[in-house]
């Protein structure tokens, strides 16, 4: 079994992610606040509670060196908290956003975080030591939709966006006097200036990640595809891969050759490329057979109540004994939480709209190791 | 006819599975706000092509999806003007009372008998495969509530007209 631990935090988590030690988590219960719990005498104990934001916190990002928390919600704020004295204060981000933010990360070096808006802007943001605040300058004009999600490049210049526009777009955000000029990257680019666009999705895209060298781009489409793109540049060369089931929301890069895609299956799912470089579709992740009737606790009233309890009586029992995973509903991303030498990820953390966190391990699944290592 | 029935059926609730891939989304026309896409179709990239199943020229079922949001429209068999009283009636009083229902939608969609208006707050709240199921069987429910009710209006109205022609014997 690849799952190590279940734990149900919430009757639903919108996003997560580990401090760097990996001993606490913070993650939203899909409501204003950000709630961080750790792991005392083996048992999940709630130590702080982060209450800054009106709406729906929808990006944490926990920086690894700087041990900083970026928060971004659907209220157009964001903020960053730092750690002063066990208590987390937060420092204000003048983002200039009139709509929601959707997506946030910090850049590899973690002098810069980029947000991404339902305003179909991309902010980028770095510190302003003089006014002790987080200023932002805006990729305006590119996206004809909301930017769904965002990944930063590990040479922290190029990012990379998908939208509900169905286009995919990687950007140079070179700012100067934060960014200092490679002369090895070739043509110094200007902030803001599209490198590529990529438009291979008919529908909504998801979950864009870069391979932990840089080489290789990938991104989930909602009509049930898988892209990886390589030679990011004038002439890029993509894959897309097909896949019969429910669409992915977010994907994670174990290695280079190895992709862990999460979604609206409730079941991880694995793809890995060969030695010629053509991905495909292993396995699923959870390969569970038992048969046990869960208990769906529900809040309903009235009829519906009495019509909805009917049918869970006279649902198919055939579908439900099948297969009891880890998850029961979407899973909505995955962060890795421990990374080997080589920048290989071993064991990630999945969380959903079922309020679960599950850690999956692969040290054990000899079939998935080969991968790993290469 | 049990057999179309059936078949119908399964195409309902193979599209539902495919369409009830919902997620919180906040809107972009109105700052901080966060509408059900499907109703307010503004912004035509969020929407998904409307699938239209239909079983005879007299039932048929309208799925329109959108990234955060899931309309279903029913047109229930309606054989006679008796149906057609009975069919308004009874689902006039089901939409009326759309607060206990949750998913169900006040009003039904122009050229339809009943909507349904599931949003990404019912799936985080409820399984997908139960809210699919509980659709499935209001389905199936439906046409015997109708067919009962037909019956028993017929009934009553023979018994009455009996009791009431006997005087004139």
């Amino acid at each position: 079994m690849a799952s190590v631990s279940v734990h149900q935090f919430a009757p639903c988590i919108t996003c997560h992610a580990w401090s760097p030690d990996q001993s606490m988590i913070a993650f939203c219960p899909n409501n204003n606040e950000v709630h961080i719990y750790k792991m005392l005498e083996g048992k999940w104990e709630k130590i702080h509670v982060l209450h800054k934001h009106d709406q729906l916190v929808s990006g944490i990002d926990w920086s690894r060196r700087t041990d900083q928390i970026v928060t971004v919600s659907h209220d157009r704020n964001s903020y960053v908290w730092s750690l002063e004295a066990s208590e987390w204060v937060p420092t204000l981000v003048i983002l200039r956003l009139n709509r929601a933010a959707l997506c946030v990360q910090w850049s590899p070096k973690e002098n810069k975080f980029a947000v991404g808006s339902g305003a179909k802007t991309v902010c980028i943001c770095y510190y302003e030591q003089e006014n002790n605040w987080w200023v932002s300058k805006i990729i305006r004009k590119r996206h004809d939709s909301s930017v769904t999600s965002i990944a930063w490049h590990p040479n922290n210049i190029l990012l990379a966006t998908t939208s509900t526009d169905g286009k995919c777009r990687v950007f140079s955000t070179f700012i100067k006097g934060v960014d200092t000029k490679h002369s090895s990257s070739g043509s110094d680019s200007k902030f803001g200036e599209q490198i590529m666009q990529l438009d291979l999705s008919h529908s909504w895209t998801f979950g864009i990640r870069w391979s932990p060298s840089g080489n290789t781009l990938s991104y989930a489409g909602h009509d049930s595809m898988i892209y990886f793109v390589d030679d990011i540049g004038p002439s890029p060369s993509a894959q897309s891969l097909a896949f019969r089931d429910l669409p992915l929301r977010d994907v994670l890069f174990l290695s280079e050759r190895m992709v862990i895609g999460v979604g609206y299956d409730c079941n991880p799912m694995v793809f890995a490329a060969d030695e010629r470089g053509l991905w495909s579709f292993l396995r699923f992740l959870d390969e569970r057979k038992q048969t046990s009737n869960a208990k769906y606790g529900s809040q309903l009233s009235g009829t519906f109540g009495k019509l909805y309890g009917q049918s869970k009586s006279g649902s198919n029992e055939a579908n439900e004994s099948s297969r009891i995973r880890a998850h029961d509903n979407c899973i909505t991303s995955v962060v890795p939480l421990k990374k080997t030498r080589d920048a290989t990820v071993t064991t990630f953390t999945t969380a959903g709209l079922d309020g679960k966190v599950v850690t999956w391990d692969l040290q054990k699944q000899q079939d998935l190791m080969a991968y790993l290592q290469g | 006819m049990a057999n179309s029935l059936r078949l119908y059926l399964t195409c309902i609730r193979n599209t539902l599975e495919a369409a009830l891939c919902l997620q919180n989304f906040p809107c972009q026309e109105v700052e901080r706000h966060n509408k059900p896409e499907v109703e307010l179709k503004t912004s035509p990239e969020l929407l998904l092509n409307p699938v239209l199943i239909c079983r005879n020229e007299a039932e048929k079922c309208l799925i329109e999806t959108s990234i955060n949001s899931l309309r279903i429209s029913l047109k229930v068999k309606q054989a006679d003007e008796l149906e057609n009283i009975l069919t308004k009636k009874f689902l006039r009083f089901l939409s009326m009372r759309a607060e206990a229902f949750q998913v169900l939608r006040r009003k039904p969609v122009q050229g339809y008998d009943i909507s349904f208006l599931i949003t990404n707050y019912h799936c985080e709240d409820m399984q997908k495969q139960k809210l699919i199921e509980f659709i499935v069987q209001f389905m199936e429910d439906i046409d015997k509530e109708i067919s009962e009710l037909k019956l028993s209006v017929n009934t009553r109205g023979r018994l009455v007209a009996t009791e009431f022609l006997k005087q004139f014997i």
